[in-house]
């Protein structure tokens, strides 16, 4: 009896608290305008006694290394800085690790269905969509107010203005961008230097590219090249830059039609493709490519800068140690560049307002100063607070050192957005689309055939309207 | 004296209705009921743990769902079941289901017998040390045992590579891909399956073997007519478990090695099937393959069970 009575004081609270949730978000919703939202409606602060533990769910938690410590070391000092509230951080529930993103996406699912999601998590900006439209990620817009939203990305040194509609919809932000890279090529400078290519001046174009990867293969015996955005495990983020650098699109801007078996994106894969056929790419897979180039077996490397912590590691540690340099993604000839971001934004999940707000402050603390000195740092994400760079007190000395952070910097100044299909089988168009790449690139398909039959396939998915 | 005899009606005698008092209904089923009892724990298992959520997959395949109490569930009728069909990634995956479940017979089958034959010769310790080598990679947890051999088959610096002398990207080419898949997948299963033929062998009486060698029977005759014949219940039970598992088994390793590619070419219908519930979130659509397939396989067990029955000799 007495169980009974407390599980029905349980649910009670839980009605209350979904009721508090839902006025917290419902009262804001239907204004595209920019017109602050009233504090009223905004969660409370929390009091000065008030104990709350939350859940933090990030994919940064997933892998040993640079990831995970830089990661508990800034749950520790959220911990230290606000004692009231106690963080629990977790990886995504998978058992295996690939695709980091669809891995914290099926994680956060499971989690929902399950009616016991983590309060912040973060996912990547490929599952936008899905994550608003079928997760319910909360409008932060609504739950804290779009002035505390809009004074987060201020402040001291403020968000590049690239990067902060980045976790928006509709008008509305639904997640503060948080680590994310562009594709930077990564090259081994000693390679470079063997292969009698000059490291300070690093390919320009896919053409420049193809020769020198020739070149390092032929003179060292070393493989030259790789581009990791070709494969279903690597996502689709960079080969949409790929795409859009060659004046194509993945979906058109209405997101209605499909575009990527268009001129444009078939030239961009028939280029990759013949980087493998003429030998200037090896056949791996990305488990294989990016831990080999840290050993010092591949001379170039398109790669997120998530990715540089790894390489310094294994270009100290190798035998001889070599010497890591960056630049910007190469161009089809005289065509601009145009990166698009990878990562991914923090989302919050949380229905009682008291969890709310905390996972407000832990997301306020993790995209603060302080953690992105720590992140650009130590893991090599991009600081988007651009500004640090330029702070004694921030990131300036650092920057001094580590050059690498360039390339990456001036490609976040043109950013595109990295697009996430729409609907409920977005996965499934994305993983045909890449398999269809993956399949021109390393198998030999044809490539306007494989990627129209691929689209064609996709186009079914697509939601109807 | 004489008389006549009479015929008299006879008298109905009243027929006292000797029934044996049937014990109340409470104490017969009481009586009865002990069997059921003893079966009710496992039963009950079975009902919560297999039938319920059978039920519940057969609910689900006729829905386009995605599991979140959010989104409301749409009834698709058989559209899940139609759209399957019509799928041309799930014709290629079965049928490389049944090519990998048939290169694994090598490695649970044929192997198997053959080293537990060869080493029933060697002495009792020395087949203490051997069996427990063979074993050895059962214990080694999948993902683990797929980690180190991704490290082993790396075309540049692993082990495989530089003893073959020619580099070959093994997980991502599409044959060596396929190869790679089933000989790791054998190369866990070998020991386990050693052990089982080595069981059966032990429980074949000694006396058929000595009344053949009293008949001057080889070795090679005495393997072929009595030993084999013998073990037949054994490889087929071991066949069996290699075609309803191999699926599972492999998984792990496709996950970990190639996720399905290249070229969707490791792809079985269980990596198809999570690929579509729990990476795609179309969980109608992969719950309508699962019951496909738990039909499918429903099927083979039986037709096996039957050719079991038929192809095996029993030592009575």
């Amino acid at each position: 009896m007495i169980r009974r009575r407390s599980a029905r004081g349980a649910a009670a609270a839980c009605a209350l608290a979904l009721a508090l949730g839902l006025a917290a978000c419902g009262s804001g919703s239907g204004d595209g305008d920019t017109t602050s939202t009233t504090s009223a409606n905004v969660v409370p602060e929390l009091g000065p006694d008030q104990k709350v533990s939350i859940v933090f769910e990030s994919y940064n938690l997933a892998q040993a290394g640079p990831w995970t410590d830089t990661f508990t070391a800034l749950i520790d000092d959220f911990e230290k800085t606000h004692p009231n509230i106690t963080v629990t951080a977790q990886k995504p529930q998978t058992s295996t690790l690939k695709g980091y993103g669809s891995a914290a996406t099926a994680s956060l699912q499971t989690q929902l269905a399950t009616g016991n999601a983590p309060d912040v998590a973060q996912l990547t900006f490929g599952d936008l969509a899905y994550t608003v439209d079928a997760l319910g990620a909360r409008p932060l817009d609504d739950v804290v107010g779009r002035d505390a939203v809009q004074a987060n990305f201020a402040g001291a040194h403020p968000f590049a203005a690239t990067a902060r509609t980045l976790g928006d919809v509709d008008g509305k932000t639904y997640g503060v961008p948080f680590v994310f890279s562009t594709p930077v090529l990564y090259y081994n400078a000693d390679l470079f230097r063997q292969a009698g290519l000059d490291p300070e001046n690093p390919p320009s174009t896919w053409a420049e590219f193809r020769t020198a990867a020739l070149a390092i293969r032929e003179r060292t015996g070393k493989d030259g090249s790789y581009i990791d955005c070709l494969t279903k495990v690597s996502g689709d983020w960079c080969y949409q830059a790929l795409v859009a650098s060659n004046g194509g699109s993945v979906i058109s801007e209405d997101g209605t039609r499909l575009t990527f078996a268009d001129a444009p994106a078939v030239a961009a894969v028939a280029m990759a493709q013949d980087l493998v056929n003429s030998g200037a790419s090896p056949k791996l897979s990305q488990d294989q490519a990016y831990p080999a180039f840290a050993r010092g077996e591949i001379g170039m490397i398109v790669e997120s800068s998530s990715a540089q912590g790894v390489f310094l590691r294994g270009a100290a540690g190798a035998k001889p140690p070599w010497t890591l340099r960056a630049a910007v993604m190469p161009s089809f000839d005289d065509r601009p560049v145009v990166p698009t971001n990878s990562g991914a934004a923090l989302f919050l999940f949380g229905q009682d307002p008291a969890k709310q707000r905390a996972a407000w402050e832990l997301i306020e603390y993790l995209t603060s100063d302080a953690a992105y000195t720590q992140i650009t740092s130590r893991i090599g994400y991009l600081p988007l607070r651009t500004g640090l760079l330029d702070d004694p007190n921030g990131l300036k000395t650092w920057a001094a050192e580590n050059p690498l952070v360039k390339p990456n910097l001036d490609q976040l100044a043109r950013l595109r957005p990295w697009v996430s299909f729409p609907g409920k089988d977005y996965v499934q168009i994305r993983t045909t689309m890449l398999e269809a790449v993956e399949n021109v690139v390393y198998n030999g398909a044809d490539p306007r055939r494989t990627l129209t039959e691929a689209q064609e396939q996709a186009a079914k998915l697509l939601p109807r309207s | 004296m004489t008389g006549t005899f009479v015929e008299v009606a006879a008298v109905p005698r009243p027929r006292a209705v000797v029934t044996a008092r049937r014990p109340p209904l409470a104490r017969r089923a009481a009586r009865a009921l002990p069997p059921y009892l003893f079966l009710l724990p496992a039963v009950g298992c079975l009902v919560v743990w297999t039938y319920r959520p059978l039920g519940a997959a057969l609910n689900l395949s006729f829905f386009s769902w995605n599991l979140l109490p959010t989104t409301p569930k749409e009834y698709v009728g058989l559209a899940n079941y139609q759209r399957l069909l019509d799928l041309p990634d799930l014709r290629n995956a079965l049928w490389l289901t049944v090519a990998m479940t048939g290169a694994l017979l090598l490695f649970t089958v044929v192997l198997p017998a053959i080293v537990a034959l060869w080493t029933s010769a060697i002495g009792s310790r020395g087949r203490a040390v051997y069996s427990a080598l063979i074993f050895a990679p059962v214990l080694v947890p999948p993902v683990a045992g797929a980690a180190l051999w991704q490290w082993m088959l790396d075309p540049r610096s692993g082990a495989v590579d530089r003893v073959i002398g020619h580099p070959i990207n093994w997980i991502h080419e599409v044959r060596p891909a396929q190869i790679a898949i089933v000989v790791i997948t054998g190369w866990h299963l070998l020991g386990f399956a050693v052990l089982v033929v080595a069981a059966g062998l032990s429980g074949i009486d000694d006396e058929y073997r000595n009344a053949a060698l009293l008949d001057r029977a080889s070795r090679w005759q005495t393997t072929r007519w009595i030993v084999l014949p013998l073990l037949s219940p054994t490889l087929v039970f071991l066949g069996l478990m290699t075609i309803l598992m191999s699926g599972q088994l492999t998984f792990p390793l496709i996950d970990t090695l190639t996720q399905g590619g290249p070229d969707s070419q490791t792809t079985n219908v269980y990596y198809l099937l999570w690929e579509y519930g729990f990476q795609n979130f179309d969980t109608g659509f992969a719950a309508a393959a699962g019951l496909l397939f738990f039909v499918g396989f429903g099927l083979v067990a039986l037709a096996l069970i039957r050719l079991s029955d038929r192809l095996t000799f029993h030592d009575s």
